[in-house]
């Protein structure tokens, strides 16, 4: 078996005591094929009996034991130390509490936030069956509407991608992806009557338009759920519904309108057509300064050659769908389909 | 090395030294690019939320067009990138998808068969050019010169789309700045979120991750930072006094284009690569 000297970094805090949190270092001998929970164990057992972590299942099921590892939230228990080793296996390997959170001690960060999110956005299924014959009247969901939400089911609400949102970094009242991601569940869950509401409650202020498309939730979820199709879905979802009053969805139009009108986006009227007159006004003096630079959007930007092509697709899409809400047509491992019919 | 070239919109207009620079340097690599004239925006990730179906045909369409001339398609805006390379990924692996979109180009006399790939130009640079041709090409290193290199997201992730560096970790910029003689600092913000696609629709925190990155690049000693996406580039240059605002940092730092740390490095001059257009001076 090999087996070599493996040093972890380890932040330790106690707020109650500790000024600041601090750093500890420890050596210990590892075998290859030894997880991150399981050195944290040895550390814990032989070495510093305070050091303080969570974890439960040790299969990467419950969820409690994300913490980052070299900077990145990962599951301790499904993360070996040898793929984790960086300079050769000589530079410690860092381990930290999940960011974007409070720590209660050392690894224990406090998920209230998460819960509180979840419970302010209905994050559960509100059936179509009165309250008194629930449990004895079924709902049967087939195999095929349940593959829409079959990977966002498999979220163990670990905080992995809570930790590395970029949105959440700089503004902790954000929604967050775990919650956007139940929201697409939940309003894609043929049993749940809650559409129209819940989607009215995660497009507002702080919600479901100011994800800023980092891609870091999807790339670091510890369940590999394409959690970032999840919040394109709600996206769509609120344009099939008809929630466009938002600034984000006006954004959106606008990519929309310009490649029909002309091919190309009009940023000049971007910042207008996002926020109105009133919105874009805080804009105008960098705006002056830029285009003293000359970094200015032309006035009008031309045509692209055989526009009339671009143009004809969008007449026949609009044919095809004779007034009806256009569907999702990802083939995606999320897909959501929308149920028509608008929220106003 | 012959590409069709696709045209951004903000490199048609904000951040046209992009594409100035490209071409003042690309002949004395070897570089052919047929500009994409009949290319349409691909909808900024904007597209698919309002419509699934244009966003799927739009870009389809993008990609045939280069089909057409049996040429890669290459990019220097990695929101393009992105948003090209998701439509592909989804028509490679959907005959059904792929039919639909056919269907509309057929009358165009365009067809979508998957045969382009999709690049962006620092990976045209590191792989298909090579950085030891590169540096063999250079004539004026930028030896002294200490660059913070910003990756930005959509070059990066999903890695299971784009695929080319580890983006905890990644290394192609890094080695670019090494190949062309220029020396890099360490800092954490190199694969962190610019902020920009908010910047409409929340402008504080949009400003705050800015102002994170920018602040991390300026403690680090770097001389400028360097990025591969124009998007990047205009939060980090255009919006850097709003971001630094209040946060008690000394100083500036400038930003280049990659295509500009090259054009340097070839010998041609601030104003021939349009350096003296960004906000915060070289």
């Amino acid at each position: 078996m090999e087996r070599r000297e493996v040093s972890f970094r380890i932040q330790r805090y106690n707020p109650q005591v500790d000024r600041a949190p601090f750093y500890d270092n420890f050596r210990i001998a590892v075998e290859k094929g030894i997880t991150i929970l399981r050195a944290l164990n040895y550390i814990k057992e032989h070495l510093e009996p305070r050091l303080t972590f969570r974890a439960f299942c040790q299969a990467g099921i419950c969820g409690s034991c994300a913490i980052r590892i070299n900077g990145v939230s990962r599951l301790a228990c499904t993360t070996q130390v040898w793929d984790v080793l960086t300079g050769g296996g000589d530079d410690p390997i860092l381990i930290e509490p999940l960011d974007n959170l409070e720590v209660i001690r050392d690894l224990v960060v406090d998920i209230d936030p998460i819960m509180e999110k979840l419970k302010r956005n209905q994050s559960w299924v509100k059936p179509a069956i009165p309250e008194e014959e629930l449990g004895r009247k079924e709902h049967i969901v087939s195999d095929e509407q349940f593959e829409t939400i079959n990977a966002a089911s498999d979220c163990i609400l670990c905080g992995s991608c809570y930790s590395e949102c970029s949105m959440m970094q700089v503004n902790r009242d954000y929604i967050s992806p775990p919650v956007l991601l139940k929201a697409f569940r939940m309003n894609n869950d043929t049993r749940d009557t809650l559409g129209c509401q819940r989607l009215r409650e995660v497009t507002t202020d702080n919600g479901l338009w100011d994800c800023a498309h980092c891609y870091k939730c999807m790339e670091h979820c510890t369940k590999k759920i394409p959690i970032m199709d999840g919040i394109h879905h709600l996206r769509e979802e609120a344009f099939a519904r008809g929630m466009t009053h938002t600034e984000g969805a006006r954004h959106a139009q606008a990519f929309f309108d310009d490649i029909r009108d002309i091919g190309r986006l009009k940023e000049v009227t971007l910042p207008l057509r996002t926020k109105g007159v009133l919105g874009s006004l805080g804009m105008v003096p960098l705006a002056i300064k830029m285009g003293l630079k000359g970094r200015k959007p032309p006035l009008l930007v031309k045509r692209i050659p055989d526009i009339e092509r671009v143009r004809d697709i969008y007449d026949r899409l609009e044919a095809d769908r004779g007034g009806e809400v256009v569907g999702a047509i990802h083939e995606l491992p999320l897909r959501s389909a929308p149920r028509s019919g608008g929220c106003l | 090395m012959k590409y069709a070239y696709f045209l951004s919109c903000i490199n048609e207009s904000m951040t046209r030294e992009v594409d100035r620079a490209l071409n003042l340097w690309k002949k004395d690599l070897g570089i052919e690019l047929v500009n994409l004239e009949k290319g349409t925006c691909c909808g900024g990730s904007n597209l698919d939320y309002v419509s699934p179906d244009h966003f799927i045909i739009i870009n389809g369409r993008n990609i045939a067009l280069a089909e057409k001339m049996g040429l890669d398609l290459v990019t220097s805006c990695s929101t393009c990138l992105l948003t090209l390379r998701r439509a592909k990924q989804i028509l490679d692996s959907s005959p059904a998808k792929r039919e639909l979109v056919n269907s509309h180009l057929a009358d165009e006399g365009l067809h979508y068969a998957g045969t382009s790939d999709v690049k962006h130009l620092l990976w045209v640079i590191t792989e298909d050019y090579g950085l030891e041709r590169l540096a063999a090409k250079v004539t004026a290193p930028l030896r002294g010169v200490r660059f913070a290199p910003f990756y930005g997201c959509h070059i990066l992730r999903p890695s299971a789309l784009l695929g080319r560096d580890d983006p905890a970790a990644p290394t192609s910029l890094d080695r670019l700045v090494e190949a062309l003689g220029g020396s890099l600092v360490e800092y954490g913000s190199k694969n962190k979120c610019c902020g920009f696609h908010t910047l409409l629709v929340a402008e504080k925190q949009s400003l705050a991750m800015t102002g994170n990155a920018v602040e991390d690049a300026v403690r680090s000693g770097a001389h400028y930072i360097v990025t591969p996406c124009p998007l990047c580039h205009t939060a980090l240059d255009a919006y850097q006094d709003k971001a630094l605002a209040g946060r008690g940092v000394s100083g500036n730092i400038p930003v280049l284009h990659l295509s500009q740390m090259i054009g340097l490095a070839l010998g041609y001059s601030q104003k021939e690569l349009g350096i003296d257009r960004h906000m915060i001076a070289a």
